[in-house]
């Protein structure tokens, strides 16, 4: 049985088809400032790749923060729930996960596969991607570049501010006092990891403690937060898609429990809903599914 | 007591003032641009100029500021929170509340009678509590620092922010600009929030008797009078509320070096 997750992050948008436990097909776009149609997109695409049609896909399941704004989709979950799902899956010694998203972070603890407990900071850009996006303009690195960069630093530089634009401002007095790149990157990856750390310390961390999100590609994040915390940090093979996997994963315990039937009716009036949201002007083009 | 000077190093302004005999007959203000030393020495030199004195005539300089370590002078360390209370009591003796938004912090003060600080609540950690949220805004909507005092009062729906951090604040109005929100309701809308997170500071201090603000953030008019509509009280803004701290730091200096 074919079921789907879609992840429809502020920055990324994430895709999972499976079949049993199978993962089938696993994509990453960026998201698009219209989610609805993207989110069409990639769905396609994400078929295309593993020689589906729509509707042989039983059950759809959104997450993430566009996920009201999948109309295709059969229910919407949390992204603290799918995550946690999608690494206790993966992982399932874990506690303790810290996600960093594109504009937010999260902590979640995880008790017999069970979330008991969650922290997140969406009102500040410190401690999230986007941190990191500016701070990549001020000193002209490419985003993927600046974790293997921050480990070359012998003497990271001093960075106090938590504000991401005040920490603009001291990148800048680093550089004209003459501070590498490399050591200015290593501060900046140790002061983000403090803040993190604080947030997540009221969660009580305990081992193991996964990461995830785009911030768990940046090598030079996970070893300043693995310093930060004393012990080392679990990081799934990509980690960008946990979300995604939990919300196919939850769609597959879903379709298990329906009658053919209602799996049929779900499908009819997903088709039909679709085709009521995709009222373009210019039929046929976007219209893919 | 002859002739002091003043200054004021600030993260985004310099500010120099002269005073001779105790009182003011000279300022100078002029955006640092990141150099701190030259334009220190550069505010210095042109409010001794509108007055006609060169620099030997200076008997002391006092000096406060982010910048204040790169004066190429001699000069006395006044530490900034008395500079500000000091330089409001000399302006305005009556006031006992000062908020004082600069470009890197929000300050709220109690004075003493004399103009001493009785209390204070320090906010640095966040650029939107600072006026440095006012000049990314002012980039955003390609407009410069005085349309913040004149568009506001237009607005006719203020736009609504839901966030409070600048970086966030900031991709908003740019999302808001792309809508074709009018400026003037972006500008009323920061004031908002603005005013909103500086006057959560201040309920956390109690106004007591007169209030005023100083720092370049006052020359807002639209976000003082959101401020005295949230605070219920009213703000009174002097009118050069940027020299506050120089003006003090000139008064404690001479002061401690005639006793």
């Amino acid at each position: 049985m074919f079921v789907a997750g879609i992840d429809i992050g502020s920055t990324i948008t994430k895709i999972v088809i499976s079949n049993g436990m199978e993962v089938r097909a696993a994509m990453i776009t960026p998201t698009g400032p219209e989610h609805r149609r993207l989110a069409f997109r990639v769905m396609d695409d994400a078929l295309a790749s593993c020689f589906l049609s729509f509707n042989e896909v039983e059950y759809i399941v959104a997450t993430g923060y566009g996920r009201i704004n999948v109309p295709f989709a059969d229910q919407q979950v949390t992204e603290i729930t799918c995550h946690m799902r999608g690494v206790h899956c993966l992982f399932p010694e874990v506690r303790t996960i810290i996600d960093i998203g594109g504009q937010d972070s999260k902590g979640i603890k995880i008790k017999d596969g069970k979330q008991v407990d969650f922290i997140m900071n969406d009102k500040c850009a410190a401690g999230t991607g986007r941190f990191f996006e500016v701070m990549t303009d001020v000193l002209g690195v490419k985003l993927e570049e600046i974790g293997p960069m921050s480990l070359k630093s012998e003497k990271p530089a001093s960075i106090s501010s938590l504000c991401t634009v005040f920490a603009e401002q001291e990148v800048y007095l680093r550089l004209s006092e003459g501070a590498s790149v490399e050591d200015i990157l290593a501060g900046l990856h140790k002061a983000n990891a403090s803040r993190i750390h604080s947030m997540i310390g009221k969660l009580r961390i305990e081992r193991e403690v996964a990461m995830t999100g785009g911030g768990a590609k940046n090598i030079g994040l996970v070893k300043a937060m693995e310093d930060r915390i004393g012990f080392p940090i679990v990081v799934p093979p990509e980690p960008l898609i946990t979300g995604a996997l939990g919300a196919a994963l939850i769609a597959r315990e879903v379709a298990a429990r329906l009658t053919p039937d209602q799996l049929r009716e779900k499908k009819e009036k997903r088709r039909l809903e679709a085709v009521t949201f995709f009222d373009d002007p210019k039929p046929g083009k976007e219209r893919l599914l | 007591m002859g002739y002091t000077a003043g200054l004021d190093i600030g993260s985004a302004y310099s500010k120099a003032v002269i005073l001779e005999d105790g009182e003011l007959v000279s300022y100078y203000v002029k955006p640092t641009g990141g150099k701190f030393a030259l334009s220190a020495d550069l505010v210095l030199e042109e409010a001794l100029q509108k007055v006609g004195l060169s620099l030997a005539k200076l008997r002391y300089i006092g000096a406060c500021g982010l910048g204040v370590t790169f004066i190429s002078e001699t000069f006395n360390k006044v530490t900034e929170l008395s500079c500000h209370t000091r330089g409001v009591h000399y302006l305005m003796p009556t006031v006992r509340t000062v908020i004082e938004i600069g470009n890197q912090s929000a300050r709220v003060m109690k004075t003493t009678p004399k103009g001493k600080v009785a209390d204070s609540i320090i906010s640095d950690k966040c650029a939107t509590g600072s006026g440095r949220i006012m000049h990314i805004m002012a980039k955003v909507l390609r407009t410069d620092l005085e349309d913040f005092s004149r568009l506001s009062d237009k607005a006719t729906k203020p736009a609504k922010f839901t966030t409070n951090c600048a970086v966030f604040l900031e991709t908003e109005a740019i999302s808001r600009v792309a809508e074709g929100t009018p400026k003037e309701d972006i500008i009323a809308g920061l004031n908002q929030t603005l005013a909103g997170k500086i006057s959560a500071m201040v309920h956390r201090m109690k106004i007591e008797a007169d209030c005023v603000m100083t720092g370049g953030v006052a020359l807002n008019a639209g976000l003082v009078s959101i401020m005295e509509k949230e605070l219920g009280h009213k703000i009174q803004v002097p009118d050069e509320p940027m020299i506050t701290g120089a003006i003090g730091a000139a008064l404690i200096t001479a002061e401690k070096a005639e006793n």
